[in-house]
């Protein structure tokens, strides 16, 4: 048996959502962190549970996995954190990525 | 590899995660935003230097500042997040609609009513920011069920406490009901507590809505009728009772439908029978006040200011009870102290007797 889903059963009209800040876009954008902030926690218990069964099974080695990385692993690994750096924090510049219009 | 998975499946060891992330955030605005705001509060309270008299005073001075917008949001947004989107209660158990019903006992039913109307001000409002209400939907019992885990989160698994604290200072008052009414059970949180304390007692328990009270039938291993009644009307004779009870109800009422509550209570209750709710009245301070009135409005619950603006008192009188007592509420040990630094509900025990 299924029944409609919440509300569609009534003449739901969603209205405007309460707001907090001086600006709404304020309001919006901190339920996108909040979402994203859901979504990282969630990975991150998954991530854990999957840990602790492979460490169980010997397919993990739980201590090596928790150490500080080496010299060599930290030479390996930081073109590609400036990388993600970079990627991450290039909107600040508001610099055009490609010729046009500026407003 | 055979993954049956898709995209949009959520597990449930991740609908879990997203509702611990939830909780998590908000034991934090309960022991850490809460206090926060109420010491800025108190500095700006000082700086004005006038009298702190009334919720708008309390408003006026807070209206501007970046933490209680930040209270605020959270408030009302992770609400929203425990019932909707993604990881929401709604969603999961629409998700899991079959073997959620399934896992209700079909053996015990409520007695339901399925031409009772549900009063407008019961379908306007999707009260706790649960969507469809407590009432619409057949798996609405379930998700009000698992919502009230961390309704208040700090208490844990302690908050099944509030319900026994409160049926033992009915027994500490040496009250002895050999009949109880039980008005807007819900899902028998309440009621159960009730039945256990005095177990030699008839128990009745009503509530407008069916999916609760399947709930509270499937919950119940006893003696009680549960029935889908609006307490406002009930079918009870007069002097029916000499019980009758509610926790967080009244609250969630218009004041004219307290009015008519209260006075249904009065009618079906003996002479001499007693009658004790719990629920949001008393207040420490003007703070605690606009806290709660702004808490009514950022959780969907537009009676709360309303309520806790009656004059219950002079309410009760003209009803004909006396011995009326408004006392404040400790739900845990150690809450009512002045120096209890986290946000709690202001509960408090009305009680009278029908003359």
């Amino acid at each position: 048996m299924h029944s409609p889903a919440p509300n569609a059963a009534r003449d739901f009209k969603p209205q405007p959502e309460q707001t907090f800040f001086p600006d709404v876009a304020l309001d919006r954008a901190l339920g996108v962190v909040m979402a994203l902030a859901t979504e990282v926690y969630v990975l991150r218990d998954r991530q854990f549970a999957l840990e602790r069964q492979l460490a169980r099974r010997g397919v993990l080695d739980l201590p090596q996995l928790e150490a500080e990385p080496t010299s060599e692993e930290l030479a390996a690994s930081s073109a590609d954190r400036d990388a993600f750096v970079a990627h991450l924090m290039s909107s600040v510049l508001g610099v055009q990525a490609s010729k046009g219009p500026t407003e | 590899m055979n993954d049956a998975r898709t995209t949009s499946t959520v597990s449930a060891r991740s609908f879990a995660a997203g509702q611990q992330f939830v909780t998590g955030v908000k034991i934090y605005w309960h022991r850490s935003l809460y206090p926060a705001l109420r010491e800025e509060y108190a500095q700006r309270a000082r700086a004005d230097g006038r009298p702190v008299e009334s919720v708008a005073d309390v408003r006026r001075l807070l209206e501007d500042s970046t933490l209680y917008r930040y209270f605020g949001w959270c408030e009302r947004h992770m609400q929203r997040l425990k019932y909707s989107g993604r990881y929401g209660l709604v969603p999961w158990f629409a998700r899991q609609r079959e073997a959620a019903e399934r896992a209700l006992d079909a053996s015990k039913r409520a007695e339901l009513d399925p031409a009772l109307e549900m009063p407008r001000y019961y379908v306007n409002c999707d009260i706790h920011q649960h969507p469809g209400g407590v009432w619409s939907d057949p798996v609405a019992g379930l998700v009000y069920e698992r919502a009230a885990r961390t309704t208040a989160p700090l208490s844990g698994a302690r908050y099944a406490d509030l319900h026994d604290r409160f049926t033992d200072l009915v027994g500490e008052r040496g009250w002895r009901p050999e009949r109880i009414l039980d008005m807007g059970c819900g899902f028998g949180g309440s009621t159960r507590p009730f039945a256990e304390q005095f177990p030699e007692a008839s128990v009745d328990a009503i509530d407008l809505a069916a999916p609760c009270l399947q709930v509270a039938a499937s919950r119940d291993g006893g003696r009680t009728r549960y029935r889908q009644m609006d307490a406002a009307r009930t079918d009870y004779p007069d002097a029916h009772f000499d019980l009758v009870t509610s926790t967080m109800l009244l609250h969630e009422m218009p004041p004219p439908v307290v009015e008519k509550t209260v006075s249904e209570a009065a009618r079906v209750l003996q002479p001499g029978g007693r009658m004790i709710h719990l629920d949001f009245y008393h207040f420490r301070d003007p703070f605690q006040r606009f806290i709660h009135y702004t808490h009514g409005r950022r959780n969907n619950e537009p009676y709360m200011e309303p309520f806790a603006e009656m004059d219950l008192p002079g309410l009760l009188t003209r009803l004909g009870f006396k011995d009326i007592r408004i006392e404040p509420f400790a739900e845990q040990e150690g809450t009512l102290a002045a120096d209890y630094p986290a946000w709690r509900y202001p509960w408090t025990v009305i009680s009278a007797e029908r003359a």
